[in-house]
């Protein structure tokens, strides 16, 4: 990947661990820790299970009983974005950077509900978005969501689709 | 005069097969096409001016997508300038290890690629496969359709190929509006076969995320992506969007891959006069660039176009090979049906059960060939002691265990009890005791009574709408005393807060432990190293039920 995009990367990462304010604190709000995870860490759910809120509980709590007396919904049975940075982490200490990268984008979407990330990767599809569209996403991404690795990408795209005759109208 | 040599020659299988001669201008050539890129790059200011013989300002959304995230700067150079054939050398020999061909990889260009790969043949291919493979351990994939989307058959053959040994079970629909019955079906059907294996359906993109999202299903597999532009941009995504797409399913704990394969710019028309490996290195390379963990590649349902062509199954191994050099898990086709020939079949799959792969088939049909709704597949049920024996045979472990008739009619019986009592649950229309009778003792939909089809569509509709989800399903099968089957479905759910599954090449053992490249990564080393079959597993393999024992004659 070019140097810029890793230098991006890298920062917002850096930003996230730090807890730094606007614009990524939706994503780095419960990231205290310094930690770096490795392949040492892996599996996080038997070398760190303390690792894992399932809201203020831990996955150990999340048993047949509790599923069946009502404590459990769906809506509990979500992925942290401090897991799936620590996974990103796992990944790149095993020589894969690029889905570290990938988790990154993700740690980000967790913030977004399912109907409005379904509609935003249609969104992505060719002919279906103009660029001011697009860059409106980006905004969302970043304003709302703090998702500035998910902005940064979509801008990313929408510059190509312009270029290449992606966008709303092109076909 | 015809000669009687030639008469029965013609009606051979074989012979029933298509095979066409090269056609470069179209692309219809497998591998090493003169009009292949050679391979360039040039970085100027830590950016990718210009990638094998074409300078930025020409790219397309293929080229500036594998440009900006695929390749690694920091050797390019000096990989780039490295002899091929040298290269090549250093894959083939045992001592060299895999994560210096993966380092080596990671900074190759598309072309490059090729170029490298185009120096074997295949038994250095299936050799370097050994060792190139992600994870240590290879497993199998099966597919559980039916011609009727028969729930209580999908559970039943589900539960029977997880008894077998597949560590990843796929459906689809014959009718689309089925979906979250046989989303349902598998899932309650592998747990009761075994508990760990995971479950996909496959869809339209944005129905299949639903599903995953909402517990139906435990991973995804059927997210396409394609060498030119004009054919990706014909499969309604791009590059961004596709990868927007990954990050969707990791955002919600979901495991993912992609699926490509040779022959589909030739199968869509826009193969811009390359060759279908080169085409295919690129699909690679996107999946690398989008930070996905794996790919679904060999062909796949393109299978005829590469095999009509020389050297075609050879570019499908390589095409696999690729993917493992790049370090993606590889489910390596061996999938759809190409050959009236039992040899040749056999022949293509002999490539990847050798060596090992991460998923040999992906997958295999666990119902006979008519039930198979991917459009019938390399390898059906009727063929299962066709592979547990040549696995008893090479001492290979081809992801398959051999399964006595006792075991698995108890294992259908008890997922269609199960999917009976769940299916009165949640409200869905009734799973009769005869049906649960013919699914336990069936061999494919010929055997199974009729379901109301337009009832259960309709339920299926009303199930979404409901916002029905896997924690219902939990719930359900702990209702009907199904005790293990819900602590099963309810530890996939689980798996998706822990994430360790979206790591590459990641499946799960009985116990629900995870077993990927990261905890069971490839050491192949050379003789004596890597994954041997032996011990337990190979006590496995080789006691097939119908061996017989000489010391009780």
């Amino acid at each position: 990947m070019s140097q810029d995009m890793e230098a991006m990367i890298r920062k917002i990462l850096e930003d996230m661990q730090k807890g730094t304010p606007s614009p990524v604190s939706a994503v780095a709000q419960s990231s205290t820790t310094e930690r770096v995870a490795t392949v040492a860490d892996y599996p996080i759910a038997k070398k760190h299970p303390e690792w894992i809120k399932v809201g203020n509980r831990s996955l150990d709590d999340i048993t047949l009983d509790a599923v069946m007396s009502g404590q459990v919904s769906m809506d509990d049975m979500r992925i942290s974005p401090e897991i799936l940075k620590a996974q990103g982490q796992i990944a790149k200490a095993g020589g894969r950077d690029q889905i570290e990268y990938n988790f990154s984008r993700a740690a980000e979407m967790t913030k977004v509900g399912d109907k409005r990330l379904l509609e935003m990767y249609n969104a992505l599809r060719p002919y279906r978005s103009s660029k001011q569209e697009l860059l409106a996403m980006a905004d969302e991404l970043e304003k709302e969501y703090g998702a500035v690795i998910c902005a940064e990408f979509v801008r990313e795209a929408a510059e190509n689709y312009e270029k290449r005759k992606k966008l709303k109208g092109d076909n | 005069m015809r000669s009687k040599r030639f008469e029965v020659l013609s009606k051979r299988p074989v012979n029933q097969d298509g095979y066409v001669k090269e056609w470069v201008e179209e692309g219809f050539i497998a591998m090493e096409s003169p009009q292949d890129p050679k391979p360039s790059i040039r970085i100027e200011n830590g950016r990718i001016v210009e990638l094998d013989g074409k300078r930025r300002e020409d790219f397309d959304l293929i080229d500036t997508f594998i440009a900006n995230y695929a390749i690694r700067l920091e050797r390019a150079e000096e990989v780039m300038a490295m002899d091929s054939r040298k290269i090549a050398n250093m894959i083939l020999t045992p001592t060299v290890p895999r994560s210096e061909i993966a380092s080596l990889a990671k900074s190759m260009t598309p072309a490059k690629m090729v170029e490298v790969v185009s120096n074997f043949n295949v038994v250095e291919m299936m050799q370097c496969m050994q060792k190139m493979r992600a994870r240590r351990t290879m497993a199998n994939q099966a597919h559980v359709t039916n011609v009727n989307d028969n729930p209580v058959q999908i559970a039943a053959d589900a539960a029977e190929g997880a008894l077998r040994g597949f560590a990843e079970e796929e459906t689809t629909v014959a009718v689309a509006r089925y979906a979250p019955l046989n989303a349902i079906s598998i899932l309650v059907g592998s747990q009761a076969g075994r508990p760990g294996v995971l479950t996909q359906c496959s869809l339209e993109e944005a129905t299949e995320l639903e599903l995953g999202m909402r517990g139906f299903t435990a991973y995804a597999e059927t997210i396409s992506v394609y060498g030119t532009e004009d054919v990706f941009t014909d499969g309604d995504d791009t590059p961004w969007s596709k990868a927007f797409l990954a990050s969707a399913y990791a955002s919600r704990g979901l495991k993912m891959r992609f699926t490509s394969g040779t022959g589909s710019e030739v199968q869509m028309g826009q193969a811009e006069g390359k060759s279908m490996l080169y085409l295919e290195t690129r699909c690679l390379y996107i999946t690398k660039g989008a930070g996905v963990q794996g790919i679904q590649n060999g062909s796949v349902s393109c299978i005829g176009i590469p095999a009509a062509v020389p050297s075609g199954i050879r570019a499908v191994l390589a095409e696999n090979l690729i993917a493992a050099m790049l370090d993606l898990e590889c489910a390596s086709s061996n999938d759809q049906t190409f050959s009236h020939s039992d040899l040749r079949r056999t022949a293509r799959t002999l490539m990847q059960f050798c060596p090992g792969t991460d998923f040999i088939c992906s997958g295999y049909s666990s119902t006979p060939n008519y039930d198979n709704m991917f459009a019938g597949s390399n390898w059906d049920a009727e063929d299962y002691d066709d592979w547990t024996i040549i696995q008893r045979d090479l001492k290979v472990n081809g992801g398959l265990k051999p399964a006595t008739e006792d075991a698995v009619v108890a294992v259908r019986n008890k997922a269609a009890r199960a999917l009976q009592g769940l299916f009165a649950e949640l409200g869905l229309p009734a799973i009769t005791d005869e049906e649960v009778e013919a699914a336990t003792y069936a061999n494919g939909s010929k055997d199974m009574p009729p379901r109301d089809k337009v009832a259960d569509i309709k339920a299926a509709a009303d199930l979404m709408n409901r916002g029905v989800t896997g924690i219902d399903f939990v719930k359900g099968l702990a209702k009907r005393g199904f005790n293990d089957l819900a602590q099963s479905v309810l530890n996939l759910l689980k798996q998706k807060i822990a994430g360790d599954y979206l790591q590459t090449s990641a499946i799960f053992d009985d116990k629900f432990n995870v077993i990927s490249a990261i905890n069971n990564p490839n050491d192949y080393a050379g003789v004596g190293t890597g994954y041997r079959l032996e011990g337990e597993d190979w006590e496995v393999i080789k006691n097939i039920p119908n061996a017989i024992d000489p010391r009780d004659i």
